[in-house]
């Protein structure tokens, strides 16, 4: 049964060729370049997404922090099209590997971090030191920002890895009762099956959600640093 | 659980940031987005010499002195 359960999580690989490269690479296939002035419909609406996402992240930004813009809409269209992806069967989801997230997190987080260092090096610093604190407990209130910064990538990566698991896992968990139980209590295995619906649904928008969450962490991250 | 495997890791982390940082972004980096086309104007930094400002009629072919 554990076995079972957590296959669908393995990386896979055919014959011993990786072929979790192609799978990760697959999103891509489904964003056409626009070649024209006027698109056909798939390119337009994905345009019109695009720009519309675009306008509402950038506009909280510096100068300095819409350099960031081609970087923070493949973000969030790789991890919304990876995750939207994963919810249909059999297919596995990459952002369920707890590696890939941190390769997103941590370089992302470390070059919005590193650029507050480098451009605005006191105000990059004061954030460690909230305003108005009471001189006694500086130190320790020192510590405690410190580590919170530290943390933000590791709670980046695991957020969008355990909400991805945790979803996928309890459709296959409802799924297998719903399905062992129509033979038990048909009654039964109906209101499963309605749950395993609404379940669905949540994923989906979980799979969405979850995407504009890391982006807009990464975006806010980026805020405090340039 | 098997994403703690870490024999999968370099892979996986390298096919992500090919993809991420290289092919998603050559996708979007073409999208263009142009501001609705609109008639330019002009304007002529030549003045006309004074006897040029009107046309009269006087300048048509067929009425200038006959060479």
């Amino acid at each position: 049964m554990n076995e079972n359960l957590f296959s669908s999580f393995i990386t896979p690989t055919m014959m011993g060729l990786p072929i979790v490269i192609l799978i990760i690479m697959f999103p891509t296939l489904l964003f056409p370049i626009p070649t024209r002035l006027i698109n056909n419909r798939l390119v337009s609406a994905q345009q019109w997404l695009a720009q519309l996402i675009l306008k509402q992240m950038m506009m909280m930004h510096s100068p300095k922090g819409r350099t960031w813009a081609l970087m923070l809409i493949s973000l969030i269209m790789f991890i919304g099209s990876t995750n939207l992806l994963g919810l249909l069967p059999h297919s596995f989801t990459p952002t369920t590997q707890l590696s890939m997230n941190l390769g997103m997190a941590i370089p992302l987080w470390a070059g919005a971090v590193i650029t507050g260092f480098r451009y605005k090096t006191k105000a990059s610093l004061a954030h460690f030191l909230p305003q108005g604190t009471p001189v006694p407990l500086i130190p320790m209130l020192v510590i405690i920002e410190t580590i919170s910064l530290f943390i933000q990538p590791m709670a980046l990566a695991v957020r969008l890895t355990a909400n991805i698991t945790a979803g996928h896992l309890l459709m296959h968990l409802i799924g297998g009762a719903a399905l062992a139980l129509i033979s038990i209590s048909p009654t039964t295995a109906l209101i499963t099956f309605i749950i395993l619906i609404l379940l669905t649904i949540l994923e989906f928008a979980v799979a969405l959600i979850q995407a504009y969450v890391f982006t807009l962490l990464v975006s806010l991250y980026l805020h405090d640093n340039t | 659980m098997p994403q703690l495997d870490t024999s999968t890791w370099l892979v996986t982390i390298l096919a992500m940031i090919l993809t991420l940082f290289i092919l998603i972004q050559l996708k979007f980096h073409k999208y263009s987005y142009p501001l609705s086309p609109a008639p330019k104007t002009f304007k002529s930094t030549s003045f006309p010499t004074p006897w040029e400002t009107k046309w009269t009629k006087i300048y048509s072919p067929l009425l200038l002195p006959q060479q």
